[in-house]
C-alpha cells in the first residue's frame, strides 16, 4: 500500500503530540519509544521509520520552539539593543517558546545536547546547535564583532547557554524570575570577555602594522 | 615617608595612587555605565566579596590621602582630602550600585544626612536616590511578560523602553493604559527579595564578634524587624494596600496627592500608579523658589507625617527626598509605600506614653526612655546615659515646643541632631524597641528633608490640629 505525504505528515504530527504529552507527564527518561507508539497508534517500528531515536523526537520539538523563538525575536528587536541586550532577547524568546518543554528540557539537554555526549549527540541537536550559533554570528556581526566567535567563545557562548538552559529547567523561583538574573549576568560576562579580546586583536593588529 | 607605608602606596592601584578630579569624573561616568544593566548578584559569597572589597577600597582611599597629605600644604591637603572623599564615594557607589537591595537603602538614608558624610560623599550618593543602574528594556519586558501576563507592548498602549526614575528595588517606566490614563509602572528589579535575604545574613555574620555583648539579643531583634519590613517592601501588593490606606487617611487634604493606583496591572513585581509631573525636593530648590513654597511644601510634609501617625497609628519608614513631588500647581505628590509601618497596640500605648512624656516631662520622661530603650533599673540610674537619651528627646520636640514656625534650614539644628547621635553610638546606647529603630530613621530622616527645603513649620500648630482632630487632647 503506498503512503501518501498527507497520511507521513499526519503520522508524525500524532507521533510529535504524542511525545508533547508523555514527555511532560511521565518525564522524559520514564518515556519509551514503545509507550510513544502506543500513544501515537502505530507501531514501534513505524515510529522509528519518522524518528530514530527518542532525543531526535525530542531535539524536533525544542528545534522547532527555538525557530519560532528566533521568528519572535526578529520581530520584538528594536534596534537600538546593545550586544548584551540584543543576545539577551534572542535566548528569552527562544525560552518563551520552550516554556511548556521545561518540565523535561534538563533531561534532553543531559542526552542531547551535552558537551560531552559528541558521539552520542543527534543530528538534530547539531541542526539546532549550528542554527543557533548562526544567529548569535549575525548578532556578533550586527555589533561590529564579525571576527569574535572564534572556537573558544564558541565554547564559552555553549556553555554559558546550556548552563542557563540547565537553571532555568530546575528554577523554583516564582514567574522563574532567577533565570532571568543568571541569564543576564551570563551574558554580561560573555559580552566582557568577547569585546576584551576585540579590543587586544586591535591592539596587537595596530602594533604589528607599526613594526612592519 | 615611612618605608613601608610607601611599599604600600606603591601597591595601590593605579587609580587610587593618583587620583585627580577629572578623572574622576571619568571615573564616575565609567562606573555608572559599566553598572548598567547588571541584576543584583545573590549569590551570598560573591556579595561577601564585594563587601570586603569595598572596605579596602574605601580604606584604601583615605590612606593614600593621609599619606599624601603629610607632605602637602594646606590648599593641597583640602584638596587631596577632597579628591579622597570623592573616589571613596565613587567606590561606595560602585559596590552598591551592583549589590543594591539593602546596601543601596544604607546609602540612600546616609545621602539624607547632608552634615554627615562629606559633601562629595553626599552629592555621590544623592545620584542613588534617582539614578540607580537600569535594567534594560528586554529584560524588563520579560519581567513584565512573566508578572502581567503578556509584553507591555500588548497591555499597554505606549511603554516607553526607557525608565525615567530608578527606585531602591526597581524603577519606573512611562507608560499609557488603552483606557488613556498617563500611568508610571514601577518593575522590581527581579531577585530582590533573595538580595535583600543575603544582605542581612552577611549583616549578621559581620555583627557575630558583638555577639558577647549585652545588646547582642536586642540588636538580633532590631535586625530581623527591619529584614521583615524591607521584604514586606518587596511585595508590591502591599504597597499598593498602604496607598489605599494613606489616600483614605488623607482624603480631606486638598493639597496633598496620591496617585491613582492600578491594580489590574499591579502584581508582586510590578506596580501600576497614575503618574504624576513634578519636582523632587533637590531639583525643586535648583529652581530657586520663594520662601513661601519651601514652606508650603515642608507643611505639607509634616502635615502628612502627622495625620498618618494620629490617625492611622502609620508612619512612612523610610523618608527620603524621592518619595515626595513638588507639584507645579502647589500640591505635595506622594510617591512609595512600600516602607510603611504600623504600630500594634503594645508599640502604640508606647507611642502615647511618649506623648504623655513630651507635655509632662520629669518621671514620665524616665518611664518613657526607660521602656523605649529597655532599661534595667541600674541603667536608669546612670546619670550620663540618662542625660544623653533625654537630649535626644529634647532635640526631636524643639520644633514642636516652639509656637511659632521653626526653622529647620539652620544647619545647627540639623547638626546637633547628628552629633547626639553619634554620642548615642559611641557610648553603644543603642539599644531600643524596634518600633524606636524606625521612629529614630523617621525623625532624622524628615527634618533631613526640611532642611533640604530650607522650610519654616509650624510644627506645634500642625501637631495640635491632627492630634486633637484624631480625638487626642495635648495635656
Amino acid at each position: 500500500m503506498r503512503i501518501t505525504a498527507e497520511v507521513k505528515r499526519e503520522t508524525r504530527e500524532r507521533i510529535l503530540a504524542a511525545a508533547r504529552k508523555l514527555f511532560g507527564t511521565r518525564g522524559y527518561a520514564q518515556t519509551s519509544t514503545r509507550d510513544l507508539a502506543l500513544e501515537a497508534s502505530i507501531a514501534t517500528g513505524t515510529l522509528f521509520n519518522y524518528f530514530p531515536s527518542k532525543e531526535a523526537l525530542a531535539m524536533t520539538l525544542i528545534e522547532a520552539g527555538l525557530i519560532k523563538g528566533d521568528e519572535g525575536y526578529l520581530e520584538r528587536r528594536r534596534g537600538g539593543e546593545d550586544l548584551g541586550e540584543d543576545l539577551f532577547a534572542h535566548i528569552a524568546a527562544g525560552l518563551r517558546e520552550l516554556e511548556s518543554y521545561r518540565p523535561f528540557l534538563g533531561e534532553v539537554i543531559e542526552t542531547a545536547l551535552s558537551p560531552f555526549s559528541r558521539s552520542s549527540v543527534t543530528q538534530k541537536g547539531e541542526d539546532v546547535r549550528v542554527r543557533h550559533l548562526d544567529r548569535v554570528a549575525r548578532i556578533l556581526d550586527k555589533h561590529g564583532l564579525r571576527d569574535a566567535l572564534g572556537f573558544v567563545s564558541i565554547h564559552l557562548y555553549w556553555t554559558l547557554y546550556l548552563g542557563v538552559l540547565a537553571f532555568w529547567s530546575k528554577d523554583d523561583s516564582p514567574a522563574q524570575a532567577d533565570t532571568l538574573v543568571v541569564l543576564d549576568e551570563s551574558l554580561q560576562l560573555y559580552v566582557t570577555s568577547i569585546e576584551r579580546a576585540e579590543a587586544e586583536t586591535v591592539d596587537s593588529k595596530a602594533v604589528d602594522s607599526e613594526t612592519m | 615617608m615611612d618605608p613601608k607605608i610607601a611599599q604600600l602606596v606603591a601597591e595601590m592601584p593605579a587609580d587610587l595612587r593618583a587620583p585627580a578630579p577629572a578623572a574622576a569624573d571619568t571615573g564616575l561616568q565609567e562606573m555608572l555605565a559599566a553598572l548598567a544593566h547588571r541584576p543584583a548578584p545573590a549569590s551570598r559569597l560573591l556579595r561577601m566579596w564585594c563587601l570586603g572589597s569595598l572596605q579596602a577600597k574605601v580604606a584604601a582611599a583615605y590612606l593614600v590621602a593621609w599619606v599624601r597629605g603629610g607632605f602637602a600644604d594646606e590648599e593641597r591637603k583640602t584638596r587631596l582630602k577632597s579628591e579622597a572623599h570623592l573616589k571613596a564615594a565613587l567606590q561606595l557607589l560602585g559596590s552598591m550600585g551592583y549589590l543594591r537591595g539593602a546596601l543601596m537603602k544604607a546609602g540612600q538614608t546616609l545621602a539624607s544626612y547632608p552634615q554627615v558624610a562629606p559633601r562629595e560623599f553626599v552629592d555621590t550618593l544623592q545620584a542613588l536616590h534617582f539614578e540607580a543602574p537600569p535594567m534594560h528594556y528586554s529584560l524588563v519586558r520579560e519581567h513584565l511578560r512573566n508578572s502581567l501576563g503578556g509584553d507591555p507592548e500588548e497591555l499597554f498602549a505606549r511603554f516607553d523602553t526607557t525608565a525615567f526614575a530608578a527606585a531602591s528595588l526597581g524603577q519606573v517606566h512611562r507608560a499609557r493604559l488603552k483606557t488613556g490614563e498617563e500611568v508610571a509602572v514601577k518593575v522590581q528589579y527581579p531577585n530582590m527579595a533573595r538580595t535583600i535575604r543575603a544582605d542581612f545574613a552577611n549583616a549578621r555574620a559581620l555583627f557575630q564578634p558583638m555577639r558577647f555583648l549585652k545588646d547582642w539579643a536586642n540588636l538580633m531583634e532590631n535586625c530581623a524587624e527591619i529584614e521583615r519590613v524591607f521584604l514586606l517592601e518587596t511585595d508590591y501588593r502591599n504597597e499598593l494596600r498602604n496607598a489605599e490606606k494613606v489616600r483614605a487617611l488623607v482624603a480631606d487634604l486638598d493639597e496633598i496627592v496620591v496617585p491613582r493606583m492600578f491594580p489590574d496591572f499591579s502584581t508582586e513585581h510590578v506596580l501600576t500608579m497614575e503618574l504624576l509631573a513634578g519636582q523632587h525636593p533637590a531639583q525643586f530648590m535648583a529652581s530657586s523658589p520663594d520662601q513661601s513654597a519651601c514652606d508650603r511644601h515642608g507643611t505639607q510634609i509634616w502635615r502628612v507625617y502627622s495625620r498618618l501617625l494620629s490617625a492611622g497609628r502609620t508612619f512612612h519608614a523610610d523618608p527620603n527626598p524621592g518619595n515626595y513631588l513638588c507639584l507645579p500647581d502647589g500640591r505635595l505628590g506622594l510617591l512609595d509605600f512600600g516602607c510603611v509601618r504600623e504600630c500594634d497596640e503594645s508599640e502604640w500605648e508606647l507611642m502615647l506614653l511618649g506623648m504623655r512624656a513630651f507635655a509632662q516631662g520629669g518621671n514620665t520622661l524616665r518611664e518613657a526612655i526607660q521602656r523605649s530603650a529597655l532599661l534595667s533599673d541600674e541603667e536608669l540610674a546612670e546619670e550620663g546615659r540618662m542625660a544623653l537619651l533625654e537630649s535626644v528627646c529634647e532635640w526631636g520636640w524643639l520644633p514642636l515646643r516652639a509656637d511659632e514656625p521653626f526653622d529647620f534650614g539652620d544647619p545647627e539644628y540639623l547638626e546637633k541632631g547628628v552629633r547626639i547621635m553619634g554620642d548615642l553610638l559611641r557610648h553603644r546606647y543603642t539599644r531600643t524597641c524596634p518600633i524606636f529603630t524606625w521612629m529614630n530613621r523617621v525623625d532624622y530622616g524628615l527634618r533631613a528633608i526640611l532642611f533640604q527645603l530650607k522650610a519654616r513649620v509650624n510644627v506645634c500648630r500642625i501637631g495640635d490640629e491632627e492630634w486633637k482632630r484624631a480625638g487626642f487632647e495635648m495635656e
